[in-house]
């Protein structure tokens, strides 16, 4: 199977010593989607996994005993929800429906169907959609 | 029977009027007909949540000891009018500001004054005799400040186009990013809640008013810019096209950031989101058939935005019910719709100002004057020459 986790560690915490030990001990593949560090106080890194499911979850336990936070991503974009006013400018350039009305005109991110494109974060006038790459 | 503005206000001062929201009276009318329903209805409540922007805001500071007559005002980075008296300024929704241009602009700083928070005010004056000091900088809040009041020229369109892209690149407008090759439509209304829309002829609303505005209770101060009452109407005078707006002012001390909000169009500019809710009382039959309408019978025209002239080609008209569909089939293409402006917020506002009336906190206010029917719209030429 294939996961977006997404890391943060203190910065002298290596990142990439850890992906290292990811794909020796636990046959995983990553792909890194994003790195940044954030002044200079800790770091991030998005990583795409694949691996065994087992292997994946052996994967996080051990990046969490090494004082790595890691957080599951569906999807890189995040609509905040106390910025968003549901006028809907975002859901004309999601072509795939992952950004949509409900009946009652509320607006839903259905994450799993998001390609990706970012295209939406410049749509939004409220700037409620933020990107995590 | 025939009801009157004095008649009605006496009903909501003692608690007994019957207040539904434009979708809820459609309903109604339906079971009981227009002339029972009109009977039993004193107050409709329209409203609409969306990008308006000609909108902007007075203010008076206040004088500094010694004082100073403002000559170039920037509040937060965006540049306010100097060109009033010394401490008054206008400061407009759209204008970006120096740093980081249209991703901040007039609309966000009314917005974070309306949420009380600090504000950088800076201004330069040339010096006077009895306006000395030459610079100002300092922090100002809302509750700091002398007056603030919204005063926007253009606001609740009655109609607007639908906006679709029939070249081959993709548009950055204000009627949002619109798709290369027919690729999406956009649209911006509350349709069956609009207020001008349930008073297509303005037999109720006009200079006076009094509405919800931004959550606080406001008015409507003149007819709007580009006033355009003698636009295409259907056979019951419903408009096709852009037609009546109106100019609104207000309080901000007592409006709700919630409903005022900056917002930003890629590539094209600053706007402000502002939330408008007008009371249409029920005086009459004829008024109750008006808004009984239903956006299957409320048309506007779907536009070519790529072509760059004022006139652009019409492709189809349409009725709202099919834009909120989801899908509407042009040249045998079914084309994916959007919305603009919240229909969840406008509903959210027709209900607070339901409340309002209901709890005998908001009474109706007759208009003191009314707008003008047969209105039409000018363009502007260009003429060439040296002065004359
Ligand atoms: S464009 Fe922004 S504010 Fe509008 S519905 Fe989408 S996320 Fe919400
Ligand atoms: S990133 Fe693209 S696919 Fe994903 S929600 Fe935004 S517009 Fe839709």
């Amino acid at each position: 199977m294939t996961k977006k986790i997404l890391l943060s560690f203190p910065q002298k915490a290596a990142g990439q010593p850890m992906a290292m030990e990811l794909i020796k001990t636990y046959h995983l593949d990553f792909n890194i989607l994003k790195a940044f560090i954030d002044d200079n106080i800790k770091g991030t890194l998005l990583l795409e996994i694949k691996g065994e499911e087992a292997d994946i979850e052996a994967g996080i336990v051990y990046l969490r005993q090494h004082q790595i936070g890691v957080r599951d991503i569906e999807s890189v974009v995040e609509v905040d929800p106390d910025k968003c006013v549901s006028c809907g400018a975002c859901t004309a350039v999601c072509a795939v429906g992952a950004l949509e009305m409900t009946a009652d005109w509320s607006l839903i991110h259905h994450d799993d169907k998001c390609l990706e494109c970012m295209l939406c974060v410049k749509a939004c006038p409220m700037r409620a959609i933020h990107a995590l790459i | 029977m025939a009801k009157s503005y004095q008649e009605i206000n006496e009903k909501i001062a003692r608690g007994e009027a019957v207040v539904v929201t434009a979708e809820e009276v459609i309903g109604i009318v339906k079971e009981r007909g227009v002339k029972e329903a009109a009977d039993y209805v004193d107050v409709v409540t329209t409203a609409t949540f969306g990008p308006m922007c000609s909108s902007g805001a007075f203010l008076n500071f206040g004088h500094s000891d010694p004082p100073i007559r403002m000559g170039e005002i920037s509040m937060n980075g965006v540049d306010a009018y100097g060109g009033l008296a010394a401490v008054d300024t206008y400061l407009g929704a759209t204008q970006p500001s120096a740093d980081k241009g249209i991703e901040y602009g007039g609309a966000h700083v009314i917005h974070d004054l309306i949420a009380g928070k600090e504000v950088h005010l800076v201004a330069k004056s040339q010096g006077t005799d009895c306006y000395p000091r030459t610079e100002l900088d300092t922090w100002v809040k809302l509750e700091d400040l002398n007056e603030a009041y919204l005063f926007n020229p253009r606001n609740v369109y009655q109609n607007y186009n639908a906006a679709i892209n029939g070249s081959s690149q993709r548009l950055y407008t204000y009627m949002g990013i619109l798709q290369p090759n027919m690729g999406n439509i956009t649209y911006s209304t509350a349709g069956e809640l609009s207020p001008l829309l349930n008073d297509p002829l303005l037999k109720t609303i006009g200079m006076g008013t009094r509405i919800f505005f931004g959550g606080a209770q406001g008015h409507v101060s003149w007819m709007g810019t580009q006033f355009n009452t003698a636009c295409p109407r259907d056979e019951k005078g419903y408009p096709q096209t852009p037609g009546a707006t109106l100019a609104l002012i207000g309080n901000m001390k007592e409006m709700d950031p919630k409903y005022i909000r900056g917002a930003v169009y890629e590539g094209y500019g600053t706007s402000m989101f502002v939330g408008v809710g007008i009371p249409i009382p029920i005086l009459n039959e004829e008024i109750m058939a008006f808004v009984a309408v239903e956006n299957k019978d409320l048309y506007t025209n779907v536009i070519d935005y790529s072509v760059p002239k004022k006139a652009k080609p019409v492709l189809k008209k349409v009725s709202y019910a099919e834009l909120r569909s989801g899908s509407v089939d042009i040249n045998g293409k079914n084309i994916r719709t959007s919305p603009l402006s919240s229909l969840k917020m406008a509903r959210e506002i027709a209900e607070e100002l339901n409340n309002w009336i209901k709890k005998g906190e908001f009474f109706l206010q007759e208009p003191i004057q009314s707008f003008p029917m047969g209105n039409s719209l000018k363009g502007l030429e260009i003429k060439e020459g040296e002065s004359r």
